[in-house]
């Protein structure tokens, strides 16, 4: 009969759609273990080799599962992680570097000298401070097990701060056989010596990220400061649940299904803040500088007069106003280095008129754009849609560039587009660009070295392709300057000089709190570009 | 002839008895499109940003407030609804035109057929919002593009009906008649297969309309819609939704038309297809 | 029967070399440089360029299509350009929770809108029909993202009655993973409600207006089990096809719901994979989706058969 047929297909239907998702087991009580903490960070982790890739991401990885030789403690100065005894010599061109006892990989065998020297060189070959260091490197010994050496061709004062910087690629060590990678593919096993390990079966790229407690880690006997110091892991599990939605990842902060959400929108702090058990705190004081890059190799903006105008019209306070919205979390800068850094010098900065009124800015722009000779063809905006604050900042700019009579384009795309466009050196109408926008961490950018968008060598540069040789003489200027007051007195002039050819236009400065359960956690650590997780303990 | 004017104004009172869902439907439609037509005069510039004035609440000024930038939400939402519309309008013209010469074509000569329903099936396999973002990334974000990304994968249903129409009256006798006689195809397509084709094509369009302006919402959620600067409803949800809780009427007022205006259209062609499916009527 | 069966599966190889020659010319004409996102925003263009050529990726088109199509043949749906992961594995680690997804709202839609449907039939004409049929509509008419973004601050973050967000595998309890998808899946289902509910309803009517339904009413044999068995069954034909048409529309509308409800399924896999121009994984999930969707159909028309004897295939 048709209807027991029927009857037959349903249950067998039902059955196999049970079957699918995997087979039924008792409900048992879902306890979360006590010392665990879930966070949503910026972004997904889908590299994991944090010396191959540049992306953010990969540091945070790296900071968990791996060590490094020197780390930046709070104050920024460096500090020893995994160098017990460092000895200089008198002539300053021989650093020899002892690791401390009780190192240990994940897989059981020890750290040696070999390892770290493998691990320098590759990624010397990714790193811009590196590269400048390795320029002037004349070998690397390995003295013994526990020991090797860097050896100069002549002194340079930055050695030691470009093993402890957190810029990325941050130098993290890895074992020799696997630091044996060529550079420019990436390392397909994992083994660190860090305080986490990494747990790769539990890995799901685009939605989570597991570490565990290493139990063999010996850390540092004094207190955690920065990314130096004392390494305690008080937890036993720390995930990252990537979370594409912002609104989501807020609400599930609020429910406590996640206990910290790194990039929280400014828009939703009110909300969070005032939802309880919630606390709102700024960790990277530094914050992000945005910078708005002109494309110095085709018109307009190979002229000097538009790159003037460009940057009398476009205006930090409406894009802050636009991008950030609260002003408690953002600053007008007058400095290409980081407002509020040691190089956060704004010498030269009266050619940016941030103190005069809109339209007296925008009556001398449309005088210099008349000076330019301008013929107005179309300017070629790279505009990333998906990106809130790309997003916002682009669309005040078209507009400050429209009124001081620009004529303006926008290639609205998303920012893998703009990736890819901004690469492009052809003229704007076959697929180059004029003008995009990008922002980078505000620690990284009070460094003349540290930062490749800060380098004037024309085509190899950074995107924008500035040309100058006097910024690329004050920068090795800078480098080879022996105290701070020396340096501080050199970048002075140099952001003079940057203001004075235009460089790029930078956008103003802004930070971005992260929203925790400060009911729950405890001990989490400011530092810039890593988010360390040992130190911190769940109390409740 | 009989009383002209009672028995007019009888038969509409009966045409709005009898038809309500399409009536109402109507003129809903009706309402939005001519707000949408008279944008220039009713609001103002809705791309102007102003940051100063970012997330106002409704007020004499701003009558449905401002939204992150600064724009006006009552200017973005007139004029929004003209590019509404429009997609709306253009994926529903643009693929009942595509679908239906590609529906002839393949139901009429079979060796077409075979190769295009192939394509046609093939384009149906790939999910419709993935093929959609992937448009959107190889072309460019634009209202064109777009509407283009939408229209591809309504094609094929629109195919498959028009071919079925012409499948089935392609060997009714009187049709082979006419073919045996030497009337050219065309002309014969279009005085014996049109015709039927006509009243489910007017309701397919309808729905077509409807999912099309839902889908561009779907789109710019996504990240792969209109470009922010142009006001759409679909596209001032999808930036607005960080807001739900601080300044809701950035949503409501896009989120309420959109419905609205998908609502009417749904309307309109559930009573559209009442009124020309023979069966149904039959019954009332 | 036998010879249809084997007939349609053959015609699907035409179908799937359509989609295939499709997603891979679109993706590789599409600008997005998968070498330059991985590298990250601090790179310069010479590691770029030096990245490109190590992952192919500077291969004439045809090459690369040539090695992608017959690798796909054996089964080989090669590994994502960013972790070095199979397509395979990837998709096999996120299918679990799509597939829940779709069935509980196939679940929730089809329950809905069935019932309302054959309401609304019983009915017709009358004003529950037309309040029925407009609440059906309704539901269709308000994005998806909009209905569950408020459904999570009214039931999850105001009540507390249901979770925020994410996904718990039915192997770790049936509550825990039932509790997750019931926001997502009345936020999705709602969707197809009134897509499932008009061709019920217009279905019942066909069926209703039909004599031996009159005639076994004029014998007397009561309403509802009337309408149950007979009008039901027979109308099932319809209603089995739109499911099939919903299946293809559901994968598109699970994108939205697992991006929303931060479910880690197949569609936000390949939404993410897109932003990124991880071709291989965008690649082979659309291959996938396409195999299932032409699958499903072929059960479908196999599935008429089962419910109207009329329909036979020779």
């Amino acid at each position: 009969m048709t209807s027991s047929r029927r009857t037959v297909l349903t249950a067998g239907m039902a059955a196999a759609a049970l079957v699918t998702v995997g087979a039924p087991h008792v409900a048992r009580a879902q306890a979360r273990p006590a010392r665990q903490a879930r966070m949503v960070p910026h972004g997904d982790l889908n590299v994991l080799d944090p010396i191959w890739t540049t992306q953010n991401m990969a540091a945070y990885h790296g900071a968990m599962m791996y060590d490094t030789l020197f780390g930046i403690d709070a104050n920024f100065n460096p500090q020893p992680q995994m160098v017990g005894k460092t000895d200089i010599s008198a002539d300053r061109r021989t650093y020899t570097f002892e690791l401390r006892p009780g190192l240990k990989w994940h897989d059981g065998t020890p750290v040696t000298a070999r390892d770290c020297v493998a691990s320098l060189r590759r990624w010397q070959a990714k790193d811009g401070a590196g590269t400048h260091l390795f320029a002037r490197v004349a070998d690397t010994p390995v003295v013994d097990e526990k020991t090797f050496r860097i050896v100069l061709k002549e002194p340079y004062g930055l050695l030691i701060d470009a093993l402890a910087k957190t810029s990325t690629p941050v130098c993290f060590m890895m074992k020799a056989e696997i630091a044996a990678t060529d550079p420019n593919t990436q390392i397909t096993r994992h083994i660190g010596s860090g305080p986490f390990k990494f747990v790769e079966a539990e890995y799901r790229q685009g939605s989570r990220v597991v570490y565990e407690r290493n139990p063999d880690y010996v850390p540092r006997s004094e207190p955690a400061s920065g990314i130096a110091g004392g390494k305690r892991v008080l937890l036993d599990r720390v995930i990252w649940d990537i979370m594409p939605d912002a609104q989501t990842a807020a609400s599930a902060l609020q429910a406590g299904e996640v206990d910290f959400f790194e990039v929280p929108p400014i828009e939703l702090l009110p909300a969070l803040s005032s939802a309880p058990g919630v606390k709102v705190e700024v960790f990277n004081k530094f914050g992000n500088v945005g910078y708005c890059r002109l494309n110095h190799l085709h018109p307009p903006f190979n002229n000097l007069s538009a790159r003037r105008a460009a940057q009398l019209a476009i205006n930090q306070e409406d894009i802050q106003r636009a991008a950030v919205g609260n002003p408690a979390y953002y600053q007008v800068c007058g400095s290409n280095f980081t407002c509020g850094s040691p190089m956060g010098m704004e010498d030269g900065a009266e050619v940016l008129m941030l103190k005069s009124p809109m339209a007296e800015r925008q009556a001398k722009a449309r005088e210099l754009l008349k000076q330019s000779g301008y013929d107005g063809k179309p300017l070629v905006l790279l505009h990333a849609t998906n990106i809130h604050v790309m997003n916002q900042t682009m669309l005040v700019i078209a507009q400050n560039l429209r009124q001081v009579g620009f004529n303006v384009q926008l290639a609205s795309t998303d920012w893998g587009a703009v990736v890819t466009r901004r690469s492009n050196q052809n003229p704007p109408d076959q697929g180059g660009w004029n003008v995009f926008f990008t922002w980078g961490g505000g620690n990284a950018t009070s460094n003349p070295i540290a930062l490749s968008a800060h380098a004037a060598n024309g085509k190899t540069a950074w995107f924008g392709w500035p040309d100058n040789p006097q910024t690329e003489q004050m920068r090795t200027e800078w480098s080879a300057a022996p105290t701070l007051e020396a340096r501080v007195a050199v970048i002075r002039r140099l952001n003079r000089h940057m203001f004075d050819y235009v460089h790029d236009v930078k956008t103003g400065q802004w930070v971005g709190p992260v929203a925790y359960r400060g009911d729950r956690l405890r001990g989490l650590i400011q530092v810039p570009e890593v988010i360390p997780w040992w130190n911190v303990e769940r109390y409740a | 002839m009989t009383q002209d004017t009672p028995a007019t104004g009888a038969a509409v009172r009966d045409f709005l008895r009898r038809h309500p869902t399409m009536v109402i439907g109507a003129s809903m439609l009706l309402f939005i499109t001519l707000a949408a037509l008279l944008a220039p005069w009713i609001a103002r510039d809705p791309i102007l940003l102003e940051p100063v004035n970012r997330l106002k609440p409704p007020s004499a000024d701003f009558w449905l407030g401002t939204d992150s930038l600064g724009r006006d939400v009552y200017a973005r939402m007139v004029y929004g609804a003209r590019i509404s519309l429009l997609v709306g309008l253009s994926v529903a013209v643009i693929s009942i035109l595509c679908g239906s010469v590609i529906g002839l074509l393949a139901g009429y000569f079979s060796k077409v057929d075979a190769v295009v329903m192939r394509l046609m099936d093939g384009i149906m396999a790939i999910p419709s919002i993935l093929l959609a973002i992937a448009l959107v990334a190889l072309l460019g974000s634009s209202v064109q593009v777009v509407i283009i990304a939408i229209a591809i994968p309504e094609i094929p249903r629109v195919t498959r009906l028009v071919r079925a129409v012409v499948l089935s009256v392609r060997d009714l006798p009187y049709v082979e008649a006419a073919r045996s006689n030497g009337t050219r195809v065309a002309k014969l397509l279009r005085r014996h297969v049109l015709p039927s084709t006509v009243a489910p094509l007017i309701v397919q369009a309808t729905y077509i309309c409807a999912s099309a302006i839902l889908t561009e919402a779907g789109l710019s959620f996504l990240g792969a819609g209109t470009p922010p600067e142009i006001p759409t409803w679909g596209n001032m949800i999808a930036s607005s939704r960080v807001f739900l809780q601080i300044a809701p009427w950035t949503i409501f007022a896009p989120g309420i038309c959109l419905a609205l205006v998908v609502l009417a259209v749904n309307l309109l062609g559930d009573g559209l297809r009442d009124r020309l499916d023979p069966r149904i009527s039959r019954r009332m | 029967m036998t010879g249809y069966i084997i007939r349609r599966m053959l015609g699907v190889i035409p179908v799937m070399m359509v989609v295939g020659i499709f997603v891979f010319s679109l993706l590789h004409l599409a600008p997005g440089d998968p070498a330059a996102i991985i590298a990250g925003d601090n790179a310069t263009a010479e590691s770029i360029a030096k990245i490109r050529s190590n992952l192919g990726l500077d291969r004439p088109l045809l090459e690369q299509f040539a090695s992608w199509g017959l690798a796909t043949l054996r089964g080989d749906l090669g590994v994502s350009i960013f972790t070095q992961i199979p397509v395979l594995t990837l998709v096999g680690q996120r299918v679990g929770a799509t597939i829940s997804l779709a069935a509980t709202t196939m679940l929730v839609a089809v329950t809905i809108a069935v019932t309302l449907g054959v309401l609304a039939a019983w009915k017709a004409g009358s004003l529950l029909d037309r309040a029925v049929m407009g609440l059906a509509v309704t539901g269709f008419s308000v994005p998806v993202f909009v209905v569950g973004y408020i459904l999570v601050y009214f039931v999850a973050l105001q009540w507390r009655w249901l979770p925020v967000q994410g996904y718990v595998a039915l192997s770790e309890g049936l509550w825990p993973w039932l509790r997750q998808l019931i926001l997502p899946s009345i936020a999705l289902g709602l969707a197809y409600v009134a897509l499932i509910a008009r061709i019920t309803r217009a279905s019942m009517l066909d069926v209703l207006a039909e004599d031996y339904i009159r005639t076994a009413s004029a014998k007397g044999v009561a309403t509802v089990p009337m309408l149950l068995r007979h009008a039901l069954k027979n109308a099932a034909v319809p209603i089995v096809t739109v499911i099939g048409i919903g299946v293809a529309l559901l994968i598109s509308g699970v994108v939205i719901t697992e991006t929303v409800f931060n479910i880690p399924g197949v569609g936000r896999l390949v939404v993410d994979a897109i932003s990124r121009r991880d071709y291989p994984v965008i690649q082979g999930v659309m291959i996938i989706f396409a195999g299932v969707y032409v699958l499903i159909n072929l059960l479908v028309d196999i599935s008429y058969s089962f419910f109207d004897p009329r329909i036979r295939y020779s």
